[in-house]
């Protein structure tokens, strides 16, 4: 039973002295704190993990020994019923260059601090795809439309490529661009073409290229050629015992941008077709001994699959895989678009529970401010404890005046802090914009991962979790100076001066 | 007349260090119901710590209380607390209200010790009339909403008869009451509380320096280093 004189002195106390503001103020804080740094983690980790997803295939079969054919695993891998769509890719480290004369730009040799910008130096990461398989699997479209919209917000107009709006299936699979542009271009760049622009026909194959890298080439205009050179180890001993190495060099037609929305992905990447690629690593088409090279094979589950299913069919697959690898291979595997990226997307989960962490100790700060306001309450108090003693009251009653205070505190500053920090998810762009107009003062680092504005989600779960969690910490704060105060001696309360 | 308390070889001893320091020696009393006793003895004769025991602020060393003939010192903390709040009503020499609340609060509070929330919040309307009604009968009508800064001496031990009061208790335990006020005013206080006392015949023990007050009163109980040393009525007592 409270007592109640015990709600009526806590807040009486809690209305006469200014103390209780301090409490009241550092547990808004907390939660404040709590609610915007955990929300803005939290909106920028499902940023980041939907930029990621959609920069990877649902599935992909990896881990593929040297020199695997796309043909043995075709049909062993699509004979399941819970697969949709298969596309084979070819992972292939380059260098590209542009050819026309005047566009030139050297890949720098060299600078005073080691520079990992693959932008610049030319560096690129080829993927093969086949046009016709890789639009089942992966929403091309959206990744064209994604890369022109990352250019416009720079201030430069692309309009999406249509490099795979080509009707015909044999130009599209060479991601050939329209006859009169790639004409147009070989005139520009001084290429061989044929003085009749009537019968010109495209042979250049297309490239697309991560929007990133288009910041660091000169303006290139659809259709402009590039070098691209790859080296690869055909497999054997060379004169003498050394390696063998085998350089390859190709033009490419430049198709467009593309963006998937994953930094590194946009910045290294370029999306050629997979045929012309084979041919550059030995396995031309119209060789008898070639084999349909692949280094990986994006895969489509179907829709709605639940989760186990969706592990069980990724143990499916491989075992399935294995079967068709030559006795001995090494385990291939079947990753899931977080597992691809588990490094990254690891990395980001964990600065998140590093930052709770750190939320959590300015928890327990506020929590130590109750605390200490409360104490001083009771010192300050021993008289009255003396007389609400004399006056008849239970030294339950009289603990409990503090632990009501305690908790009230404690309701009111997550009250405050629930508010404050919902208005500050709700106005946390408009805030952020002012005070980098008028100060340059940046809440958060956007460019750096990419964000159009400082993302926000507040889950109304955690909302109730830190505001209850916030309260249950001061009253069990509260706790230890209210039995102080219900165990002091009435009469030496009384005496105390 | 019944005896409504009665003290039993008490004893107190305080603890200083490893040192046991004897108070009270064994004390025995009794107090009948609306009688008013004077207790005088030099200062240091343990009269406070005497009126702390009996209202069961705190607990003897040995011997025995007894409320209406009920042992009660060693009850548990509550229950005396319970007692307290029902049996008796205390006034200091300082006055002892909470600066925080003004009169009527301070009054109230003395209401809110027995009664859950919700029980008095029933009847908060009554509570309310009947602190006023209380304060307006010890003179304070017109500083109801006076803080205890706000009040002079005498009006503060107005306040206090007026919050010993309004549990309805059957003794007033009263400790220098008027040991920190001018004559006049002492002695407007003191017709206060005897006035009081003799509407709602409440037993009171009053320790007090001032023998011509004591004279007053029906018994007179003499203390020295923790002994009583002598019982006897009055003059005023006697002639009845
Ligand atoms: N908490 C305590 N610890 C130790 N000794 C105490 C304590 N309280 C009181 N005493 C001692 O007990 C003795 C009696 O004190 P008490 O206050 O009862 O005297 P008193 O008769 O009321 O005196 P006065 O007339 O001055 O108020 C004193 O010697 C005092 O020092
Ligand atoms: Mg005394």
């Amino acid at each position: 039973m409270i007592r109640a004189f015990s709600p009526f002195l806590a807040l009486r106390y809690l209305i006469t002295r200014r103390i209780n503001i301090l409490g009241v103020l550092g547990v808004a804080f907390a939660v404040w704190a709590m609610l915007v740094v955990d929300g803005v983690f939290t909106g920028f980790v499902r940023d980041i993990r939907s930029n990621v997803e959609s920069s990877a295939p649902p599935l992909l079969l990896t881990d593929l020994p040297h020199d695997s054919s796309f043909t043995v695993f075709h049909d062993a891998l699509f004979d399941d019923p819970d697969v949709v769509a298969l596309a084979p890719r070819l992972r292939q480290h380059a260098m590209l260059q542009p050819i026309r004369q005047d566009q030139r730009t050297r890949a720098k040799r060299g600078s005073n601090q080691l520079d990992f910008d693959h932008t610049k130096n030319g560096f690129a990461m080829l993927i093969g795809i086949d046009p016709l398989l890789e639009t089942k699997v992966v929403s091309m479209s959206a990744w064209l439309r994604r890369g022109s919209n990352e250019i416009a917000r720079y201030g430069r107009d692309e309009s999406p490529s249509k490099v795979f709006d080509e009707p015909d299936e044999e130009r599209l699979a060479e991601m050939l661009l329209p006859d009169r542009v790639e004409w147009d271009m070989r005139r520009r760049a001084g290429m061989p073409h044929d003085p009749d622009i009537n019968n010109h026909r495209s042979s250049l194959p297309g490239m697309l290229m991560g929007w990133r890298r288009v910041f660091n080439l000169p303006h290139i205009q659809d259709g402009d050629p590039f070098e691209v050179v790859c080296a690869s180890f055909p497999g054997g001993d060379g004169e003498n015992g050394a390696l063998s190495m085998r350089t390859t060099q190709k033009p490419f037609a430049s198709a467009g941008w593309f963006g998937s929305g994953n930094r590194m992905f946009d910045a290294v990447t370029a999306l050629v077709p997979i045929e012309p690629l084979r041919t550059m690593l030995g396995h031309d088409i119209d060789d008898l001994t070639s084999i349909p090279l692949v280094t990986d094979v994006a895969i489509r589950p179907r829709d709605g699959i639940t989760g186990n299913e969706l592990i069980a069919l990724q143990r499916r697959l491989e075992k399935k895989a294995q079967a068709k690898l030559p006795e001995g291979s090494k385990p291939c595997s079947v990753l899931t678009w977080q597992e691809q990226n588990s490094v990254y997307l690891k990395a980001v989960e964990q600065e998140h529970a590093m930052m709770t962490i750190v939320l959590m100790i300015v928890m327990l700060v506020s929590a130590f401010v109750i605390y200490a306001t409360l104490h001083m309450m009771v010192v300050q108090k021993i008289k009255d404890i003396g007389i609400i003693s004399a006056v008849g009251g239970s030294p339950r009653g009289i603990g409990s005046v503090f632990l009501i205070n305690g908790t009230v505190v404690g309701v009111l500053g997550s009250l405050l802090g629930v508010a404050a920090g919902v208005m500050s998810a709700i106005w946390i762009n408009p805030i952020n914009d002012w005070l980098y107009a008028n100060y340059r003062i940046e809440l958060f680092p956007r460019e750096t991962f990419d964000l159009q504005g400082i993302p926000c989600h507040l889950e109304p779960s955690w909302v109730i979790a830190v505001a209850i969690g916030a309260i249950v910490l001061s009253i069990i704060v509260a706790f230890i100076p209210a039995r102080k105060a219900a165990r002091m001696n009435p009469v030496t309360a009384l005496a105390f001066e | 007349m019944s005896t409504i308390l009665r003290a039993t070889g008490i004893t107190k001893n305080y603890a200083i260090g490893k040192q046991q320091i004897p108070v009270l020696r064994g004390v025995d009393l009794s107090i009948k119901a609306g009688e008013k006793v004077a207790l005088l003895g030099t200062s240091g004769a343990g009269k406070s710590t005497l009126l702390h025991l009996l209202g069961l602020l705190d607990a003897p060393t040995s011997g025995t209380i007894e409320y209406d003939g009920r042992e009660v010192q060693s009850l548990p903390v509550g229950e005396r607390a319970r007692l307290r709040h029902q049996q008796v009503g205390f006034v200091f020499q300082f006055y002892h209200l909470i600066p925080e609340l003004t009169a009527l609060q301070n009054v109230l509070l003395a209401r809110m010790m027995d009664t859950s929330v919700l029980q008095y919040w029933g009847k908060r309307k009554q509570a309310k009339a009947s602190a006023v009604e209380m304060l307006q009968h010890v003179g304070l009508g017109e500083r109801l909403h006076h803080r205890p800064t706000e009040l002079s001496g005498g009006e503060r031990q107005r306040v206090a008869i007026a919050r010993a009061l309004i549990a309805e208790p059957k003794i007033v335990l009263a400790d220098e009451p008027t040991g920190n006020l001018d004559s006049a005013t002492a002695k407007e206080v003191v017709d206060l509380m005897f006035t009081i006392q003799q509407e709602r015949q409440l037993a009171f023990l009053l320790v007090t320096h001032d023998e011509g007050l004591a004279t007053r009163c029906d018994r007179i109980i003499r203390m020295k280093d923790g002994y009583v040393v002598d019982q006897d009525l009055t003059s005023d007592e006697q002639a009845r």
